[in-house]
């Protein structure tokens, strides 16, 4: 490792080369149950150049390289499983262009959701963000991790938002996909030679490919909206109105909160904390709001465009109304016990963090996350509390967030698991929860689409040849198998 | 022309005989009538060409018909280990280049596999067989308030699995995406004789509703590759909320027989219910291009498109009225059509219908109507079924076919580059027919694929007669020029906007990727170690790219010359 860090040093510069303890320690583990291990090094990179240069020296010198991007992963996937380098990329956090015309911004992968919000909005322009993301979260990596964004029900609106990449691939070589592929404008996600050929790199953990620039969809904001209320003693009840609501396609972003979630949100008494995992807060809004709050709350959210903007609120409005008044459900524009829970959702939906500070109850969190049809929510909800019960967790601890896809095709599903963050029974405890949870998940239906951890062997063992495909791709594209080793079914 | 014998390929005795013990003997043959009806897809220049020019490469050695994905596994598994080439067919309206090899191959038909298996409600996904169409799957979803989300241009008959090989426009990309935005899953028969499922169906006893990996995607390098990967049997893909009614409205005049197609009454059914077509017409591009731009803008409509010349290829029941009314310029030059459809509820249509009329009256542009040119109106009637549902079959094709330049960006560019490029070319080369100069003196085609009008396709084709091999070879050539004119200025990869590109092109525009063929022939060896399955139509292995013709390149290197590009040598 001494003559890797000698010729590191001579691309980054030996400031840029850290091997001390503290910083080995900090980049050896996330508030997940992965397995901490400390990388050899963290590389600070600038710049593509400099990133190719450490491929290259990667493969000759076959030391594992973890691209890292923010670092705001809270489910391992930087975690070092072989060592290596951490090669981080946060320091590239230019925002190199806003198209307002053409509706893209290109971004580098150190730019966060915050600051990208924050450079739109002068524009009247927000990028689409996934609720519960940390703020400093790179939005590059979001994107290609595949993290449903708010506006996901709208097919139109909140799905396929990666246009133009380009990628350090695992020899070194550049690659460009979309209009770059030819090196001209941004503007265009096809191609080259596949039609979907970025797709190839998403939900991949860096394990093909180190992506250093994105052109991203960015969308003008609203000019008016109107927020709904739904709520529900049970879960089941919930699911016929999420259907006829988004098969009539009524509003842009929807979802579930169940009162746990809802409580978080809206605790004036805690703020969203700094650090993930969070040391414990007390918080006598959160007690109070859960005793008061429903069980489940659906939230229906109607934008109204520049153009004829109360005109479209309006039609929308009244085909929820009459969605509500069939199956005899109460529609709601405020929350009793909560006054301005209609402002707190608008707030969110530009910067939708306000649900982290549930890192406030225990200190760390851990969630099963996973797509299941729309019919199978009852059953998966069901599964979780019964396993809870069986644990001696308290059902009243459990977050849950459910987002409609592709209105209703799927639902993208959020359970979380409280306990701190430090080792402790309690912590053992949620960890054996967890992981059966997760296989009795799979079990029933749910579908982990990005394999993060102890999630990876329950979908790769099922699926015997796409895994043995991914292998033998990863072995003609990475034959020294120097990108993020051990995640996913690589070796 | 020379006279000379053409003899196809033949396979081995022993190869062919297990083939049979596959499908059985009625599933098989390999007698010349029938192999020859396989010797061409129906508007690919390059295999017609070698009809005129008697190459005997053209015509399959047999056609085998299996029935099943097991029969599929077992033939692929059998050619793979004798190293027999094959080829994957479903009606041969795809234009690659030819359905053979240079080497004895075999032609996989699956024909037999037709059904549509499943609609599943739930999760708003249809299962299909290879050789299920547009038209039967939108006959059984619309009866459940469903549908895919649009149908190709060319014809309703086009099969989802072979479409897939490249994009598949619709004219409904601008809510719904192309064909790419929709499958959710594909099971392919390798070269290898192993099936993968992609999505979730791919894990064991999970349901077919995610399109998405577990992890990274295999689905993005099946899409679009044009059959090099293997054989799609089966393909599951999205369907979307139908507010159009059971089924799609009759003409007034009933649906006409062979003798009366002609008469443009049959053509005038009117749009399905909840759906409503505007349209506009301009004095200029440019005044076109605010208003698409602006309607994009606003997020409305599920489809938004300028047609231009092939109005005229479309909506005239004849070739002589086609050619009278491209002649005169009976259809607007500047124009756009915007479908709406009322999903939420029919105040959502008369919404729509606002923004638009208030978007015209911003720019200028001036609707037609019953009170403004009516006559053009009922002209373009045909649109307003075959936007949803190509019920009127392969119009746009009924002189011949010969390739397209498509390129894909922001709308103004594309509208504009595409004039340009495309002049160019006819510049050099010459015209092949009266309509190659569609978008050259009015609108191109342009079509919106993002609901918010971030990225357009445009298309200029070119429709040669196909008995004329002079004109063919000119037509390819126009083609070519047309796409290393759009590669030498950094437009679309692989000068197709669609992304999806085929050899010679993949491997003599190294500027791609860049280099993405050599990224593409490792992908190519991944799936398919021996090479073949269909060689040499998407990327060519070391082999093959070295055994290019010299006097082929020749003419690429000249015409990269001609734009600019430094000649590619061969080991470079």
């Amino acid at each position: 490792m001494a003559s890797i860090k000698g010729e590191l040093e001579k691309i980054v510069g030996s400031q840029n080369v850290l091997t001390d303890e503290p910083t080995l320690k900090r980049y050896a583990q996330d508030q997940s149950f992965v397995q901490p291990r400390r990388p050899d090094m963290v590389v600070f990179v600038e710049n593509v150049e400099q990133i190719q240069k450490i491929v290259r020296l990667a493969n000759a010198t076959r030391t594992p390289l973890v691209p890292y991007s923010s670092g705001k992963n809270l489910r391992g996937a930087t975690i070092p499983d072989h060592g290596g380098i951490i090669l981080n990329m946060s320091r590239m956090n230019a925002i190199i262009e806003v198209d307002r015309e053409n509706l893209f911004a290109v971004i580098e992968p150190g730019v966060t959701y915050r600051q990208l919000q924050d450079a739109l909005a002068p524009h009247g322009l927000r990028v689409m963000t996934p609720f519960g993301i940390v703020p400093e979260r790179s939005v590059l990596t979001s994107y290609l991790e595949r993290d449903p964004v708010l506006a996901a029900p709208s097919f139109e609106d909140g799905n396929a938002l990666i246009m133009d990449t380009e990628l350090v691939l695992p020899n070194g070589d550049l690659f460009r996909t979309g209009n770059w592929a030819s090196g001209g404008r941004p503007g265009a996600p096809n191609g080259p030679i596949r039609n979907t050929i970025y797709r190839l790199w998403t939900g991949s953990q860096g394990t093909l490919g180190i992506m250093t620039k994105m052109a991203v969809q960015v969308s003008f904001i609203p000019a008016d909206r109107k927020i709904f209320f739904i709520p529900f003693e049970h879960i089941a009840d919930a699911v016929e109105p999420i259907r006829r609501i988004q098969r009539r396609e009524i509003g842009t972003e929807c979802f579930l909160l169940n009162r746990f979630n809802l409580a978080a949100l809206f605790a004036q008494d805690w703020s969203v904390p700094n650090d993930i995992p969070a040391p414990p807060v007390r918080s006598e809004d959160f007690a109070l709001l859960r005793q008061h709050l429903p069980p489940w709350v659906l939230i229906i959210v109607i934008n109204g465009p520049m153009r004829r903007t109360q005109e479209k609120i309006a039609y929308e409005a009244e085909a929820l109304q009459e969605v509500c008044d069939i199956l005899n459900l109460e529609l709601r524009e405020a929350l009793p016990h909560v006054p301005g829970a209609e402002q707190v959702i608008a707030d969110e939906l530009l910067r939708p963090w306000g649900i982290l500070k549930k890192f406030n109850f225990k200190g760390s969190v851990h969630d099963l996350t996973f797509k299941t049809p729309l019919n199978n929510l009852p059953n998966v909800t069901e599964i979780v509390t019964n396993l809870a019960l069986r644990y001696g967790y308290p059902e009243s601890d459990i977050g849950m967030f459910v987002l409609p896809l592709e209105r209703a095709r799927a639902l993208h599903v959020e359970i979380d698991l409280h306990c701190p963050s430090a080792e402790c029974s309690e912590r053992t405890m949620v960890k054996e929860l967890w992981l059966t949870a997760s296989g009795r998940l799979v079990d029933a239906g749910g579908y982990f689409d990005r394999p993060y951890g102890a999630w990876a062997p329950l979908m790769y063992g099922r699926a015997a040849q796409y895994t043995q495909m991914l292998r033998k791709l990863k072995a003609e594209m990475d034959p020294n198998n120097i990108l993020n080793p051990g995640k996913l079914c690589f070796a | 022309m020379e006279k000379k014998k053409c003899i196809p390929a033949k396979l081995p005795p022993d190869i062919y005989k297990a083939l049979e013990d596959i499908v059985g003997p009625e599933y098989i043959s390999q007698d010349r009538a029938i192999v020859e009806c396989y010797s061409k897809f129906s508007v690919d220049s390059g295999g017609t060409l070698k009809k005129h020019f008697k190459d005997p490469s053209n015509i399959p050695a047999c056609v085998v018909l299996p029935g099943t994905t097991e029969e599929v596994q077992s033939i692929m598994r059998l050619c793979n280990r004798h190293g027999i080439k094959v080829i994957p067919f479903t009606n041969g309206m795809i234009t690659f280049n030819g359905p053979t090899t240079p080497d004895p191959t075999v032609c996989i038909h699956v024909s037999r596999m037709n059904k549509v298996l499943e609609i599943n409600e739930d999760t708003m996904t249809a299962r299909l067989q290879a050789y299920a169409d547009y038209a039967q799957l939108q006959a059984e979803a619309m009866k459940r308030g469903l549908w895919n989300g649009g149908s190709p241009l060319a014809t309703t008959l086009c099969k989802l699995s072979s479409q897939s090989a490249f994009a598949g426009i619709w004219q409904t990309d601008h809510k719904y995406g192309t064909l790419s935005r929709n499958i959710v899953s594909i099971k392919l028969v390798t070269p290898t004789g192993d099936v993968l499922i992609t999505g979730s169906d791919t894990v064991s006893g999970m349901e077919t509703f995610w399109e998405y990996g577990p992890g990274p995607d295999l689905l993005s390098l099946v899409r679009g590759s044009g059959g090099t990967t293997g054989v799609i049997t089966e393909i599951v893909v999205k369907l979307h909320a139908w507010p159009g009614g059971e089924a799609l409205p009759e003409p007034p005049a009933g649906r006409p027989c062979i003798q009366t197609y002609m008469d443009a009454k049959y053509d005038t059914g009117p749009p399905p219910k909840r759906h409503k077509l505007l349209w506009v017409e301009f004095d200029d591009l440019e005044t076109e291009i605010a208003a698409l731009r602006k309607i994009g803008h606003a997020g409305i409509g599920a489809g938004l498109n300028a047609t231009g010349v092939y109005n005229a290829y479309y909506c005239s029941q004849t070739q002589d009225l086609t050619l009278e009314r491209v002649k005169n310029k009976f259809f607007p030059p500047y124009n756009l059509y915007v479908i709406l459809q009322g999903t939420v509820s029919e105040a959502q249509i008369a919404y729509e219908e606002n923004v638009v009329r208030d978007i015209i009256a911003e720019v200028g542009g001036t609707f037609l109507s019953d009170q403004y040119k009516p006559d053009v109106l009922y002209a373009l009637a045909p649109w307003n079924l075959d936007c949803i549902r190509h019920v009127t079959g392969y119009r746009m094709n009924r002189h011949s076919y010969c390739g397209s330049n498509i390129l894909g960006g922001p709308v103004d560019t594309v509208a504009r580059k595409t004039r340009e490029v495309w002049s160019k070319a006819l510049n050099t080369f010459g015209e092949t027919y009266i309509t190659d100069r569609g978008g050259m003196d009015d609108t191109p085609f342009l079509y919106s694929s993002n609901h918010s009008g971030r990225f357009w396709l445009t298309e200029a084709d070119v429709y040669p007669d196909m008995t004329k091999p002079e004109l063919l070879q000119r037509g390819q050539a126009l083609v070519i020029c047309g796409i290393i004119n759009t590669i030498a200025d950094k437009y679309g990869p692989g000068a197709n906007g669609l992304g999806v590109s085929i050899e010679p092109v993949t491997s003599f525009m190294p500027e791609v990727g860049p280099k993405a063929h050599l990224l593409f022939r490792k992908i190519r060896d991944v799936f398919d170690p021996n090479g073949i399955c269909a060689p040499g139509r998407q990327i060519f292995s070391k082999a093959e790219y070295d055994a290019f013709p010299e006097e082929v390149l020749a003419g690429l290197n000249k015409m990269r010359q001609m734009h600019g590009l430094a000649p590619v040598v061969k080991g470079d």
